[in-house]
């Protein structure tokens, strides 16, 4: 609508008449946005909001509806009951757009409010929903600087005579792409009705840590395998009774200065992402070795300690029956990992065709490169977990203190 | 004389339009245009095992069919073999990529995965989706040096992530090496027995020149080792559209050496010219090596190439002419005589009716059909390697300037 | 099956008296060529012009692409078949 952080209040009230202006609380805001998505978490349990107050974007939750039906009714009838639980919470009655992604409903729900588009009334919510498989007619009309926050995206999309979003979605992607960069692909996608943001529910991520003294300390890389091959293979048992995966390692460790140069550090820390979310001790314990292998520590280690973060419940998956590579992408992720952290990342790569009528042959295709590429291949099976509710087994490495700890990060 | 289909006559139109009196004539005897090569007529290859229908190779689980039965049928095992390492060797233009691509296609069918190592840094993906290989399936890695490329060979192997692995070695250069060719030879011969131990099956394009060392020791490795040459170039009015070329074998552990077959090898570039690749008459041809201006009956001195369209929806150059678009990579489908590789066994079979597996089309392309390069095999017995195609070249004929 | 060499390496073309390649060296080697096609690709965008004379041409060892560019006149090599 126009309103900006910080502009007059009469002229936001020009802007927005029906809107209403309360005194700047931020703490209050935050604190009533916490408690609008507890409640909203008895209908959904994919939510993600901006809970900080001083932020752009603060004000807007995202519910994922899908399979929500059948608790609750179609779809509008679902917004309705939110609005209804929301009502408490906030100053007004809501606006809400349901679309196939992220943009395109929160486009909608934007729509709603200025009545550009008619939409039903859900008990006091205004709606627009943009029916399944639709999301791209829907926004092909509309103005394609919504397409970008960015006023330099902006003009340049005005420059090109890219005026309406579907005129950026007619285009060749290569052809978006040669004029805006990377970014190109982002808005050629966006503007397709493709998800370019995937939905980030908002969760509590748990964290698990453990270390261990090392006496002697150890100088080469090999003896640290041996230690880090115990943590590994203790968490690995942790997650598996947790029913969890790790996405993430940070691995710490603490150096012996003694006789080293004056300008070693006192530790060294790698994190590391996983190529997908893993319970296996053994293939944390081999990507490790790999960072490890490339970069040695500078002075003998004294201390390990290992971290495992992004904590969730592990997914099964739906294997597709017909393509016999799909079960081995997992091991062949770990594997192009390895690989690219030893040579490279720009070394290890996939191809795609970008557009087989470009007139060069340069632009006709692409790279996908690094091996974090694979994420987006299916995940290889595995068993949804158990129901097992037993408290986690911790494993005590032999000798030496330990510390295990469980935190709750603040969200 | 038969009249041609209808959109073959709307080809020939065209290129008379371009080529005047240099274009072909329909109706097999040739007036003022490049001698037509006879289409061979089938016949069973006398000397070869029996071919499974579907061009799967006599032992399936033991190898992998090259895509062409004339070469399979003269293969120990019918085909490349699995869990073995084959180089394929031969200079220039001789079909040793496309074969390679072939395999690849063929292996990912099968359900493998490949790596491809991209030494050479010339692995062109929309070619290789036309051959029908799944870009998917295919991890690409471009090593900085031929040690990196052995060291990142030995990981993929001992983690039998992959179950091909093309090593696809530039032209020879000790710059490009890092270690010398004796430890390079070493090296070779360990990875041969990490694919061997692996049951990873590898595959090395072995360019031409290599030193002693280094050419002996991919001999000794490899399981089969075939020898590509090309005989002929196959033209369609002036335009080079394919070549034929000879295959050899030179080492195979699992059958007799020495046997040879005969490959043509089509180059399809989208658009009404390739429809008069499935015409044989249409195609003419030229001893390899014959290099110098064509000549037309009855013209002195050369015929300048003004006015020669580009495959595909573009219109002919002019000095003066306004941007063309250059060949259109369409993937179309081109119907395919009887003795040629037909399409379905050019692309990966479908594994099973159901939900449709993800095969990624080219993208930008849902409108299109797919595009098969034509490959055709001579199977007559007539046409083994020793003798030649009887016909005389008549291009020497003409002479140049 | 064509190669597409990455980097369109520059190379060096000899031009007949019609001012059409006859020969281009590439890798220490000279190839005598024949051009058995042609076409021009212009594409003119403020950010990096590309005009481009193609060139198809078969040697005694290759049937290869070359292009001229007619931005910077230099001779390059896009695509080896194989």
């Amino acid at each position: 609508m126009g309103v900006r952080t910080g502009m007059p209040l009469g002229a936001a009230h020009r802007l927005a008449p029906e809107a209403t202006f309360l005194d700047p609380d931020p703490a209050a805001d935050a604190a009533a946005m916490e408690a609008a998505l507890d409640r909203l978490a008895g209908f959904s349990p994919g939510l993600a909001a901006e809970t900080d107050a001083t932020r752009p974007g603060f004000g807007r939750v995202e519910v994922q509806l899908d399979g929500l039906e059948r608790l609750w009714g179609p779809e509008p009838l679902i917004v309705s009951r939110i609005g209804e639980a929301l009502a408490g919470f906030l100053p007004g009655p809501p606006l809400a757009g349901i679309g196939g992604t992220r943009f395109a409903a929160a486009v909608a729900a934007a729509l709603a409010v200025s009545g550009a588009v008619s939409g039903a009334v859900s008990g006091a919510v205004a709606l627009h929903v943009v029916e399944p498989g639709a999301d791209a007619g829907f926004l092909a009309p509309l103005p394609a600087a919504m397409l970008s926050r960015d006023p330099e995206v902006r003009a340049r999309l005005d420059r090109f005579g890219l005026r309406v979003i579907g005129r950026v979605a007619e285009l060749p992607r290569s052809a978006i792409v040669a004029r805006f960069g990377p970014e190109g692909e982002w808005l050629h996608a966006r503007a397709r009705g493709e998800e370019t943001d995937p939905f980030r529910p908002r969760r509590a991520p748990e964290r698990l840590a453990m270390s261990l003294p090392i006496d002697p300390s150890v100088s080469d890389v090999e003896g640290l395998r041996f230690v880090l091959h115990r943590l590994a293979a203790a968490f690995g048992d942790q997650l598996e009774a947790l029913g969890a995966a790790t996405a993430r390692a940070r691995l710490t460790l603490e150096l012996d200065r003694s006789f080293a140069a004056g300008d070693v550090p006192a530790s060294m820390t790698i994190d590391q992402p996983l190529p997908e979310p893993t319970s296996e001790g053994l293939a944390i314990e081999r990507l490790l070795m790999a960072r490890l292998e490339a970069a040695p520590p500078r002075a003998p280690v004294a201390r390990v300690e290992l971290e495992l973060g992004d904590v969730a419940p592990a997914a099964g998956t739906q294997l597709s029956l017909f393509t016999p590579q799909t079960g081995r992408t997992g091991r062949l992720g770990w594997q192009l990992v390895r690989l690219g952290l030893r040579f490279g990342e720009e070394r290890v790569g996939w191809m795609e065709i970008e557009d087989s009528e470009a007139a060069l042959a340069e632009a006709r295709w692409r790279w996908r490169r690094g091996p974090s590429s694979v994420a987006n291949a299916p995940a290889p099976d595995r068993a949804a977990p158990s129901g097992r509710a037993a408290a986690p087994r911790l494993a005590r490495p032999g000798g030496g203190a330990t510390s295990v700890a469980r935190h709750r990060s603040a969200p | 004389m038969t009249t041609p289909p209808p959109s073959v006559q709307a080809a020939l139109s065209s290129l008379r339009e371009r080529w005047g009196g240099a274009a072909p004539h329909w109706g097999g005897e040739v007036v003022g245009a490049l001698a037509v090569a006879p289409r061979p007529s089938p016949a069973i290859d006398p000397e070869g095992p029996p071919v499974a229908p579907g061009h799967l190779p006599a032992s399936p689980d033991r190898a992998i069919s090259t895509g062409f039965r004339a070469l399979d049928a003269i293969l120990g095992l019918g085909g490349l073999p699995r869990s073995a390492t084959t180089a394929l060797h031969g200079d220039g233009t001789c079909g040793k990529t496309t074969l390679a691509l072939q395999a690849v296609a063929r292996a990912q069918a099968a359900g493998g995965i490949v790596a491809y190592l991209d030494l050479a840094r010339s692995l062109d993906p929309v070619e290789a989706v036309a051959r029908g290989v799944q870009l998917d399936w295919l991890v690409v890695l471009t090593p900085g040096s031929l040690d990196e490329a052995l060291a990142m060979a030995a990981m993929l192997l001992q983690d039998r992530t992959v179950d091909l692995l093309l090593l696809d070695l530039p032209s020879w250069s000790p710059d490009g090496v890092g270690i010398s060719v004796s430890k390079l030879a070493e090296r070779f011969n360990r990875l041969a027995a990490l694919a061997r131990r692996a049951g990873v099956q590898m595959l090395v394009l072995e360019p031409p020149r290599l030193p002693s060392v280094l050419a002996g020791a991919l001999t000794q490795v490899a399981a089969l080792r075939l020898e590509l040459s090309r005989r002929a170039w196959i033209r369609l009015g002036r335009d080079v559209v394919g070549q034929r070329t000879e295959v050899r074998v030179a080492r195979d552990r699992f059958g007799p050496p020495g046997r040879a077959a005969e490959l043509r090898i089509l180059y399809a570039e989208g658009g009404l010219r390739d429809v008069c690749l499935t015409r044989g008459e249409l195609l003419g041809e030229n001893a390899s090596g014959s290099v110098g201006r064509l000549g037309i009956a009855g013209r002195a001195g050369i015929v300048p190439l003004a006015g020669v369209a580009p495959p595909g929806r573009s219109r002919p150059m002019t000095p003066t002419s306004a941007a063309w678009p250059s060949p259109t990579l369409l993937i179309t489908t081109l119907p395919v005589p009887d003795d040629a590789t037909s399409p379905s066994s050019l692309a990966p079979p479908s594994p099973a009716p159901g939900p449709q597996q993800s095969l990624r089309a080219v993208r930008g392309s849902a409108d299109r059909s797919g595009r098969q390069a034509v490959d055709e095999r001579l199977r007559s017995g007539r046409e083994q390697v020793g003798a030649r195609v009887g016909r005389p070249d008549r291009d020497a004929a003409r002479g140049g300037p | 099956m064509t190669r597409l060499l990455r980097e369109h390496p520059s190379i060096d073309v000899e031009l007949g008296s019609d001012g059409e390649p006859i020969a281009f060296r590439w890798n220490g080697r000279r190839e005598r060529i024949e051009v058995c096609n042609r076409w021009r690709v212009e594409e003119s965008w403020w950010s990096r012009p590309i005009a481009r004379d193609y060139f198809k041409v078969a040697g005694g060892s290759w049937l290869a692409l070359l292009y001229l560019d007619r931005v910077d006149w230099t001779w390059h090599l896009e695509r080896l078949y194989d």
